[in-house]
């Protein structure tokens, strides 16, 4: 059935659908409905279980540890939360505990602009806890993706066995499209992980070997563990290469730009190519690489100063033409300006 | 002979421990392994889970799928457990500084939620895993390595938070009074709902040789001068007692019916006041406690929040209440259900 759907209706049903039976959250804007949307879907399906805690490190734990005990589980947040996730999601990865992360990202630093969209979440989604660790992330423009990119991210995160990470913003939380989200068919990959209770492992953010004994001299276990976690976590990513690429015939300016930003450039699809990655990490390196050859200029369209853009550059190994959009503001004819001042900067 | 089928419940290959000798924490991971045999838990039913620090090493030796999570976030992890898996038992095995301090707030929340799991705090009173700095359970005037004249704050009365919940378990005992501390163990883990045991533990090497303990004995000396079992049903503990308090519900007072009691005959009937005689009610000695409202004079003598003591500190009483009622957020229904006495002039 067709129905008006906003964003975070859309991440709760793929959840779902996907198979979650814990949300563990706190409240925030702009993912608060999905908070609300659990603790009432929790009220009717007694196997869904649903924890409003006392901080987002409380969430995060709890996410990770229900995903221990046995269960597909999953919290959701924007960027004030999300650092506050840091801790949880570096343990997510060394106890290897498939489950999603949700950052619907606003202006920061700091509490920011409550509640502007923004994209600059980009660096702490990618290393903001301790350490090395290869986050899987997807990042979607549209209701009917939020949908599927959640189904994914739950499939790639019991393949990856690691905290996935599905983007947004706030635009995307509280986009209302009409889409019939039980006439989409995804794919689910079933639980992958001995649940507790029979066994006598150890699971533990401290190194340690295969057996769960712990030890923290010895560099041969380590890198061989991490060298396993890289591996797989790459492979898995590898089955989702996700992008939208749309060329224009005689244009020498592609522009890169993803979630919500791409969604308002696309009106520009007569004037210039758009790429737009949708796995965010690990980076589409060899997709970036091999279309950005065709183009005499890139400029990356992007809700942060500059974060993607220099991913692009160091994959590209090419100058990037950068249009932040800072501070909430998004507009079209803004963005327009921008990019043809870039390019007459860039041709004198 | 002494039955070591406990054993069973540790992982022996991964014995010797990391513990410096004379640690409590060995003591702790004994009893608790020896009294869980007795109640046939095993790996088929039970999952144990630590923090971080010395004490949080305690659950990796447990023959049973354990976890290990970051610094403070065992409450939580346990809880998430129990929530899923409500089947298991879950038991927690960590120490003072990570359930009390960097997990305060973890333990505030899970506590007040009451799931069913079992606690062990080994409180040994210093952060011995870093070297030695005080922690939350630190008594004043210790001297540590981040307290080098002496701690100058108070300790965290762990016993007083915990047993503000409703309900509550909280047990103190200490790896000295060992019959007391199996005996607490085993109430702990058939209690129903959160149960807290809070073991009073010594770390020789890194807190008890500076505060010029020579040995594990002598600060379990130490800890009989400081501590006394209290026997039977208690309510709560003093910080030098030993034993359990406990509660299953603890009774909150209902809202009362919002009840208009009128007048019984027309207000201009009713006694007069000026404010100089409402001031005299003011519920001092026998005298009932008056106040004002809209030129209304009220009988609140029987109001729950005036009783006791609090009677004779009641700062509302013998005035004219109009302007503070009207903003404060209980609204009027603070003084229609009580009988209306007179009018104000």
């Amino acid at each position: 059935m067709k129905q008006l759907v906003s964003g975070n209706e859309a991440i709760f049903q793929g959840a779902i659908r996907a198979g979650a039976n814990y949300f563990a959250g706190y409240p925030i804007s702009p993912t608060s409905e999905i908070l609300q949307q659990a603790s009432l879907y929790a009220e009717e399906n007694p196997q869904f279980r649903f924890l409003q805690a006392e901080d987002e490190i409380a969430a995060a734990i709890a996410t990770i540890a229900a995903s221990l005990a046995g269960t597909k589980a999953f919290t959701a947040t924007s960027g004030p939360g999300f650092s506050l996730m840091q801790e949880a999601l570096g343990w997510g990865h060394a106890v290897e505990a498939p489950c999603v992360f949700i950052n619907s990202m606003r202006v920061g630093p700091s509490t920011g602009m409550p509640t502007q969209p923004a994209q600059a979440d980009l660096l702490q989604v990618k290393g903001g806890s301790a350490g090395d660790y290869y986050p899987i992330a997807f990042y979607p423009n549209s209701v009917e993706e939020c949908f599927r990119l959640t189904v994914t991210a739950f499939n790639a995160a019991e393949e990856s066995l690691s905290p996935v990470i599905l983007l947004g913003d706030a635009f995307l939380s509280h986009l209302y499209e009409i889409v019939d989200l039980e006439g989409i068919g995804v794919e689910v990959v079933p639980r992958s992980k001995e649940p507790l209770g029979k066994g006598q492992r150890l699971f533990t953010g401290t190194a340690h070997d295969k057996m769960g004994n712990i030890k923290t001299n010895d560099p041969e276990i380590y890198r061989a563990w991490l060298s396993e976690l890289k591996d797989r976590h790459h492979r898995v990513a590898e089955k989702y290469p996700l992008f939208e690429y749309l060329p224009r015939q005689g244009s020498s300016v592609l522009l890169i730009a993803f979630g919500i930003t791409s969604r308002i450039l696309s009106s520009l699809k007569e004037r210039f190519s758009i790429f737009r990655p949708i796995r965010i990490f690990p980076l589409l390196e060899q997709e970036l690489k091999e279309v950005t050859q065709a183009y005499h200029d890139i400029i990356v369209v992007e809700g942060s100063d500059g974060q993607y853009a220099g991913w692009v550059e160091g994959a590209t190994g090419r100058k990037v033409l950068r249009v932040p959009c800072l501070g909430g503001g998004f507009k079209l004819q803004w963005i327009q300006h921008q990019i043809e001042e870039r390019l007459k900067g860039d041709a004198g | 002979m002494t039955n070591r089928s406990y054993k069973d419940l540790l992982k022996m290959r991964r014995f010797p421990h990391t513990w410096c000798p004379g640690c409590g924490i060995g003591a702790v991971l004994k009893n608790v392994a020896i009294v869980l045999k007795e109640l046939g838990w095993s790996n088929q039913n039970t999952v144990a889970v630590s923090g971080i620090g010395c004490s949080g090493r305690m659950s990796g030796y447990m023959n049973l799928d354990a976890i290990h999570t970051p610094h403070g976030r065992a409450l939580t992890a346990a809880e998430a457990i129990k929530t899923v898996r409500s089947d298991l038992n879950v038991i927690v095995l960590s120490g003072d500084g990570d359930l009390a301090s960097i997990g305060g707030n973890h333990l505030l929340h899970t506590s007040r939620r009451n799931p069913d799991i079992t606690v062990f705090c080994n409180d040994n009173e210093i952060y011995g895993l870093t070297g030695g700095q005080a922690g939350p359970t630190t008594p004043k005037g210790t001297k540590t390595l981040t307290s080098p004249r002496g701690e100058p704050y108070l300790p965290l009365r762990l016993g007083r938070i915990l047993t503000q919940q409703a309900p509550y378990f909280y047990a103190r005992t200490t790896v000295y009074h060992l019959n007391h501390f199996k005996t607490c163990i085993h109430e702990a883990l058939l209690w129903k709902g959160f149960s807290f045991v809070d073991i009073i533990s010594d770390c020789i090497e890194l807190n008890g040789r500076r505060l010029g303990f020579k040995t594990a004995h002598q600060m379990f000396k130490w800890f009989d001068e400081r501590f006394h079992i209290v026997e039977g049903e208690r309510d709560h503990l003093r910080e030098d007692e030993l034993g359990i308090a406990k509660a299953m519900i603890e009774e909150v007072p209902q809202p009362t019916e919002k009840v208009k009691v009128e007048p019984k005959g027309p207000i201009e009937e009713l006694k007069t006041f000026t404010l100089e005689e409402l001031q005299r009610f003011d519920g001092t000695g026998e005298k009932p406690i008056y106040v004002a409202y809209k030129g209304k004079v009220y009988d609140l003598s029987t109001s729950p929040l005036f009783q006791g003591e609090k009677r004779m500190r009641c700062h509302l009483a013998g005035k004219d209440l109009t302007k503070d009622i009207d903003i404060a957020p209980h609204g009027e229904d603070l003084v229609f259900k009580f009988p209306v006495v007179g009018r104000l002039e």
